[in-house]
C-alpha cells in the first residue's frame, strides 16, 4: 500500500490505479497517514519553504467557491461516467499540486505554484444573476457605447430585452 | 529569358506583404467609415434578431432622419412589449406593462465623440482589421469586415455592411475562441420612405409615472481605478438618478472607459443603512457582463461589452481615496 503512494506521487500510476489510490487516501487511513508523511519528508529533504498556517483549508475553499461553469452540461446524457471522470480529474489535480509544490530541480518561490493553478489574472468569479436594476444600468450605459455610431439603435435592444426587464 | 523576368519580379514581390497590408488597411477603415456614414444619414426600417446563447429576440427598428436630426424608435416584437425612441436630445424608454417612461437626456453626450470619423483609423491600436468574405444577408450583398482583438481584453467583431449603402446588416460579436458571444441580424430591410409619423412612441404616456435621469457630467471625487485596463480611457464622469421605484431615484455616479470601440461603464452609488446587502459576482447577457462588488460602503456596479476578465479587472481597480 506505501509503495503504491509512492508510486503516485512519482506520477507513475495508470489512471485505474490512480484512481484508486485516491479513493483509499479519501478514507483517511493509512494510505493517507503515508502521504502526508511521504510529502513531509519530501518537502524536509528538499529544503521546501512551508506553507503558510491553514493553506489547505484556503485553498480547498478557493476550490469550493469555484463555479461550474464549464461545459460539462453538454454531456448530461451520461451523468455516470462523470463520477470516474471526476476521480481521475481529482487524481490529475493531486498529482499536478504535486508537481507543482514539489519542487523538480530548484527550490521555486511558493507563490508562483499557487499561480499556476490560476491561468487567468483575476479570481473566477461567482456568477450571479442579472441585477434587477440591470436595464437601468444598460440604458445608462448604452448611449456612451461607441458601437451606437455604427450600429445606429440596435444595441439598445438589450436594454429593452426580455431578460435584462425581469423585475 | 523567363528566369530574367523572374529576377526582376522577385525584389518587388519582398517588398508586396507590407505594401498590400497597408493598401489593405486603407480600404478597411474606409469600409468602418462606409458603415458610420450610412449609420448617420441613411432612413430606413427594418426587422432584426438580437441572439445569445441559445435565445433569439427580433426587434423593429426605423430611423429617420431630416434637416433637424434623426429620430429613432427601437420595438421589442417578442415578449414584454418595450419601446425605446431616441432623439437627437433624448432617449425614452416606454415600459407599458409598468407604465413608466424613462427619460435619458443626452446634453451630456454633446461633448463626447462617440466614434467619430477621425478616431476609426486608431481603432487600429487594439485590433486588426481586414475585410472578410462577401455574403448575401437579408437580400442585401454585404461585405464583411473583421475586427480581431490584439489582446484579450476585449471582443472581436465581424460586421456585415451592404456593399451598395454602408448600411450594417450583421454584427457578430465573437469570443477569443471565435465563438460568437451574441449577433445582430436584420431579417428585412427597406431603405428610405419613412415618415416621421412612423418614429412616434406608440404610447402617449399621459400618467404614466417619469423616470428622469438627470445625468450631467460631474467629477466623482475620490473615484477612480488604482490600474487602468489597457487601451481604455475615461472618457465621461456623470451622475444621474436611477430606477425611481417610487420616490426621486437613487443618486449614482458613472465613469465611462472605452477603447474607441468597446465601453465600460463604473456605476457607484452610496449603500444605505438597513438594505440589502450588495450580491458579490458576476453576471453576463450576451457580450454584456455586469460585475457587482462593495466599495467604501457604496455599491459598484460595472457594465460593459467587454469579456468577464476585463469587466471584473476595472471592478476590481475601482478604489475610493479620501480627497486631500
Amino acid at each position: 500500500m506505501k509503495d503504491k503512494v509512492s508510486v503516485l506521487m512519482d506520477g507513475e500510476l495508470d489512471d485505474k490505479a490512480a484512481e484508486e489510490m485516491v479513493r483509499e487516501l479519501r478514507r483517511e487511513g493509512e494510505a493517507a497517514e503515508a502521504w502526508r508523511t511521504y510529502h513531509l519528508i519530501s518537502d524536509a529533504m528538499r529544503d521546501t519553504r512551508l506553507l503558510s498556517a491553514g493553506f489547505q483549508a484556503r485553498l480547498a475553499r478557493r476550490l469550493a467557491a469555484e463555479p461550474a461553469i464549464l461545459a460539462p452540461a453538454r454531456r448530461a446524457a451520461e451523468p455516470r461516467r462523470w463520477l470516474p471522470m471526476a476521480a481521475a480529474a481529482g487524481a490529475a489535480f493531486a498529482l499536478v499540486g504535486w508537481m507543482a509544490f514539489a519542487p523538480q530541480q530548484q527550490p521555486a518561490p511558493v507563490p508562483a505554484p499557487v499561480a499556476k493553478l490560476q491561468p487567468a489574472p483575476e479570481e473566477r468569479p461567482v456568477m450571479v444573476p442579472i441585477p434587477t436594476a440591470a436595464n437601468d444600468y444598460l440604458l445608462a450605459h448604452q448611449g456612451f457605447s461607441p458601437r451606437v455610431a455604427l450600429q445606429g439603435m440596435a444595441s439598445y435592444v438589450r436594454t429593452v430585452s426580455d431578460e435584462g426587464t425581469r423585475r | 529569358m523567363r528566369g530574367g523576368a523572374f529576377r526582376l519580379v522577385l525584389p518587388f514581390l519582398f517588398f508586396l506583404p507590407a505594401g498590400l497590408a497597408q493598401a489593405q488597411s486603407a480600404e478597411t477603415l474606409g469600409w468602418l467609415r462606409k458603415i458610420h456614414d450610412a449609420t448617420q444619414k441613411l432612413s430606413y426600417t427594418g426587422t432584426f434578431v438580437y441572439q445569445h446563447g441559445t435565445r433569439s429576440e427580433s426587434s423593429r427598428i426605423t430611423r429617420y432622419v431630416d434637416s433637424r436630426g434623426d429620430i429613432e424608435r427601437l420595438e421589442a416584437l417578442d415578449g414584454v412589449p418595450r419601446e425605446i425612441v431616441r432623439t437627437r436630445d433624448t432617449v425614452k424608454c416606454y415600459l407599458p406593462d409598468l407604465r413608466v417612461v424613462k427619460i435619458d437626456r443626452r446634453t451630456a453626450d454633446r461633448s463626447f465623440p462617440a466614434l467619430l470619423p477621425e478616431r476609426i483609423g486608431a481603432l487600429a491600436a487594439h485590433y486588426d482589421i481586414r475585410l472578410g468574405e462577401t455574403r448575401r444577408i437579408a437580400g442585401f450583398d454585404c461585405q464583411a469586415v473583421v475586427l480581431t482583438p490584439k489582446d484579450n481584453l476585449r471582443y472581436g467583431y465581424r460586421l456585415y455592411a451592404d456593399v451598395a449603402s454602408g448600411m450594417l446588416l450583421r454584427a457578430v460579436t465573437v469570443d477569443a475562441a471565435g465563438e460568437s458571444v451574441e449577433q445582430f441580424s436584420f431579417t428585412h430591410l427597406a431603405i428610405g420612405n419613412v415618415t416621421r409619423e412612423m418614429v412616434k412612441p406608440r404610447h402617449a404616456a399621459r400618467a404614466w409615472r417619469v423616470e428622469d435621469a438627470e445625468a450631467s457630467p460631474a467629477r466623482l471625487a475620490g473615484w477612480g481605478l488604482s490600474a487602468e485596463l489597457p487601451g481604455f480611457r475615461k472618457v465621461i464622469e456623470l451622475k444621474r438618478r436611477m430606477g425611481a421605484s417610487g420616490g426621486e431615484g437613487k443618486p449614482v455616479g458613472q465613469v465611462v472607459y472605452s477603447d474607441g470601440l468597446a465601453a465600460v461603464s463604473v456605476f457607484i452609488e452610496p449603500l444605505q443603512e438597513g438594505r440589502d446587502p450588495v450580491r458579490h459576482g458576476l453576471a453576463s447577457m450576451g457580450a454584456i457582463h455586469v460585475y457587482t462588488r462593495e466599495v467604501a460602503n457604496h455599491r459598484v456596479t460595472v457594465v460593459g461589452e467587454a469579456p468577464a476578465a476585463s469587466v471584473q479587472r476595472i471592478a476590481n481597480a475601482v478604489e475610493y481615496r479620501r480627497p486631500q
